[in-house]
């Protein structure tokens, strides 16, 4: 069994098709339920976030399977496979766990080191899990991509620093005063940054918005959305006096709060902080006025320096984590290896367990003569005997992490021990079967 | 050097290790270790001071090395309930050396106790607990207003690094800083106010020059009242003029380093009382 991944992510296709290839849109469950006619796949999980559509699956034939997962993909969404299949992108083995840790650390995503990914991720398995898609393989990769992700994320500090200017604003306003929610908020002018702003502000539950701009009426349907207050544009002073946050955005030509201005306030104000988010071009607020002591002022190329610095550094921190995530897929690999002598070993087990069988039938005419004591005491020895001869092999088997070593020993068991014609002899059905009964839960159950 | 001194001193290194490690990394589990090894170490060293209690049958606080790990312990415990309080563990880091190196100190000039019969008095205990733990206050908040200067800088200058990552929000620290002030200087006077009714207690009896050189013209006893009336003007100008964040930062400063004046070289060298 092979891990096996197709998808299409901001790498590799326009936003307009990751629209069109969204499985939110029909729905994750249905996606899932829709793959049980495709039973190359054992197990499945649909992960879909506004940037990707990916599918990860177990299967025992990769090229049928990724065939397969092509022709669900322009099915379930309808969009013709010519349009589709040069956006798609597919991995294999270990590769597919390399790409889920980077998707789950926020590696792969279009801002490096955003967190929300993480959570998505969890939801898009815990979805699976509960539709009963995932068996013995994805059960391991996703729980461990976790524990990869959470030891990238807290050694890298890769998602650390705010990487929009929205959300830079929002953590000065926190360094500054710590909890917003008691703090009260003034949004100066009632455009598009404006109200970009004050809506941040708003989901941070800021206690109070004013919003003021030369027009009240602009400033009353703003102040409407985001749950504000408008105030006229005369009363802006007064406002300076008791608010904490000022957003300025008007595009006036010539600056609306001068520094005296704030040098007054902040006197009435008996020194209490003021941050000032001037995110007008030209500015609306003097410059001068940031020398004053409690006065933070931050311009948009402020704000834009903050956010590129970030980005920066975790650019940086990125080769530290790949580097992390190489070993821990080393470690996978290892346990995923360990899983194809699998089948041989089932075989192995049910050949002894046959000549087992076999010779108890044998013997079944002096064993008659026991009592039925003595007869499951004779039962018990021999099931013993069978599994401590085939602990260490099956042991040393499982620790065998290079891949074609695992094959050549497989085929040795096969071939001494003539599993094949065994199994063939046997009515249970096949080895893969065999793996399959075992480990497996599948998508088409 | 005794057993528990040294164990001491190892869960004061320990802790401050934890605590660098801590700010440097931010491990929630480093952090937790850090904490309690700090907690462990405050509650060995409360049972060196009541074992030494015992021993000397009065509170060991004569002499400069029992005065110095009664200051440690003390700020020691000061610091664990700011930081159990404000759930906020990025202050240890700048705390937990000075413990160490004033314990270091205090294991390594370590002198034997005698009791002193005028010093056996419930008024000299109080006087110099309170003392000691208004003292304690002033040092934390000496150490927090300076890292509100640091992340203020850093906001002020747009230049958000280090300290920006680590630290709690300004209006955090203020608030502790205010908190260890108002905390400090109620202690700072209640010490005072015990210490001058110590002292009428003791005049009329006593002919110990000592006791004899006690007033308000003895430099230890004119710079402490000059370190009340800083902290008292801090108190006074936070809330009726609003000199808060770096302002308040900086009178802090201002005060801690008047109480280390007045308890190494005024102590030493200027002052005829106070020499016990």
């Amino acid at each position: 069994m092979d891990l096996l991944l197709l998808g299409v992510s901001h790498h590799t296709s326009p936003v307009s098709l990751r629209e069109r290839v969204d499985f939110s849109k029909r729905g994750v469950v249905e996606a899932l339920h829709e793959l049980e006619a495709y039973p190359s796949a054992t197990e499945a999980v649909v992960l879909t976030t506004c940037n990707r559509a990916e599918v990860y699956v177990a299967c025992a034939d990769k090229d049928v399977t990724r065939t397969d997962l092509s022709r669900f993909m322009s099915k379930f969404h309808g969009v013709p496979a010519a349009e589709l299949n040069p956006h798609l992108y597919s991995h294999s083995g270990a590769e597919v766990a390399r790409h889920l840790c980077r998707v789950t650390s926020g590696l792969d995503s279009l801002v490096v080191g955003e967190p929300q990914i993480f959570g998505q991720v969890k939801e898009a398995y815990a979805t699976a899990s509960v539709e009963r898609a995932t068996g013995i393989l994805l059960n391991k990769l996703f729980p461990w991509s976790f524990t990869v992700a959470k030891r990238v994320r807290t050694e890298t500090n890769l998602g650390e620093g705010a990487v929009s200017v929205s959300y830079a604003a929002i953590t000065l306003a926190k360094k500054i005063f710590g909890d917003l929610k008691n703090l009260s908020a003034l949004v100066v002018g009632a455009g598009e940054m404006a109200e970009l702003t004050a809506t941040h502000l708003q989901s941070h539950q800021v206690e109070r918005i004013a919003v003021t701009s030369r027009t009240l009426d602009r400033a009353t349907g703003l102040a409407q959305k985001v749950g504000g207050t408008a105030i006229d544009w005369t009363a802006l002073e007064d406002e300076l006096l008791q608010t904490d946050v000022v957003v300025t955005a008007t595009g006036s030509s010539s600056p609306i709060i001068t520094a005296r201005m704030i040098g007054h306030v902040m006197h009435a104000r008996r020194n209490r902080p003021l941050f000032i988010i001037d995110v007008g071009l030209p500015r609306d607020v003097d410059p001068a006025a940031a020398d004053l002591e409690q006065v933070f002022l931050y311009n948009m190329d402020d704000l834009e320096a903050i956010v590129s610095e970030n980005l920066a550094r975790r650019q940086e921190q990125t080769s530290r984590a790949e580097a992390m995530i190489s070993d821990a897929v080393r470690d996978f690999l290892a346990w995923l290896h360990s899983r194809g002598a699998l089948p041989t070993l089932v075989a192995l087990r049910r050949h002894f367990e046959v000549v087992r069988q076999s010779e108890l039938k044998r013997l079944e005419p002096k064993l008659s003569k026991l009592p039925q004591e003595a007869r499951d005491r004779v039962d018990e020895v021999t099931r013993l005997l069978i599994q401590k001869l085939l602990h260490t092999p099956t042991e040393q088997l499982k620790t065998i992490a290079d891949q074609v070593s695992a094959t050549h020993y497989a085929e040795a068991i096969t071939q001494v021990f003539l599993l094949d014609e065994a199994n063939d002899t046997s009515s249970s059905g096949s080895k893969a079967s065999a793996a399959r009964t075992e480990d497996k839960t599948p998508v088409t159950s | 050097m005794t057993t528990i001194t040294i164990v001491l001193l190892l869960l004061y290194l320990a802790a401050g290790v934890s605590y660098g490690f801590f700010f440097a990394q931010r491990s929630e589990m480093v952090g937790r270790l850090a904490t309690l090894s700090l907690t462990a170490a405050a509650l060995i060293h409360t049972f060196a001071v009541g074992m030494r209690t015992v021993e000397v049958g009065q509170l060991p606080f004569v002499g400069t090395s029992a005065v110095i790990s009664a200051f440690v312990w003390l700020l020691a415990v000061a610091y664990l309930y700011t930081e159990v309080t404000t759930n906020e563990r990025a202050m240890g880091v700048f705390i937990v050396p000075l413990l160490l190196v004033l314990q270091a100190i205090s294991a390594l000039s370590n002198g034997t106790i005698e009791a002193t019969p005028i010093l056996d008095s419930h008024w000299f205990a109080l006087h110099v607990v309170s003392l000691l733990f208004a003292y304690a206050a002033f040092a934390l908040a000496c150490v927090v207003g300076i890292t509100y200067v640091l992340l203020f800088r850093e906001l002020k200058s747009k230049q958000l690094g280090f300290f920006a990552a680590r630290l709690p929000s300004l209006h955090v620290i203020d608030a502790m800083n205010g908190r260890a002030v108002g905390v400090g200087w109620l202690f700072l006077t209640v010490g005072l106010a015990v210490g001058t009714v110590w002292l009428f207690q003791l005049q009329p009896d006593i002919a110990d020059p000592r006791v004899r050189a006690m007033s308000f013209f003895d430099p230890k006893i004119s710079v402490v009242l000059l370190s009340w009336l800083v902290y008292s003007f801090e108190i006074y100008a936070r809330s009726a003029i609003g000199w808060s964040g770096k302002r308040a930062a900086w009178l802090s400063a201002l005060g801690f380093s008047i109480v280390l004046l007045n308890l190494v070289p005024v102590g030493y060298f200027l002052t005829d009382s106070h020499n016990f």
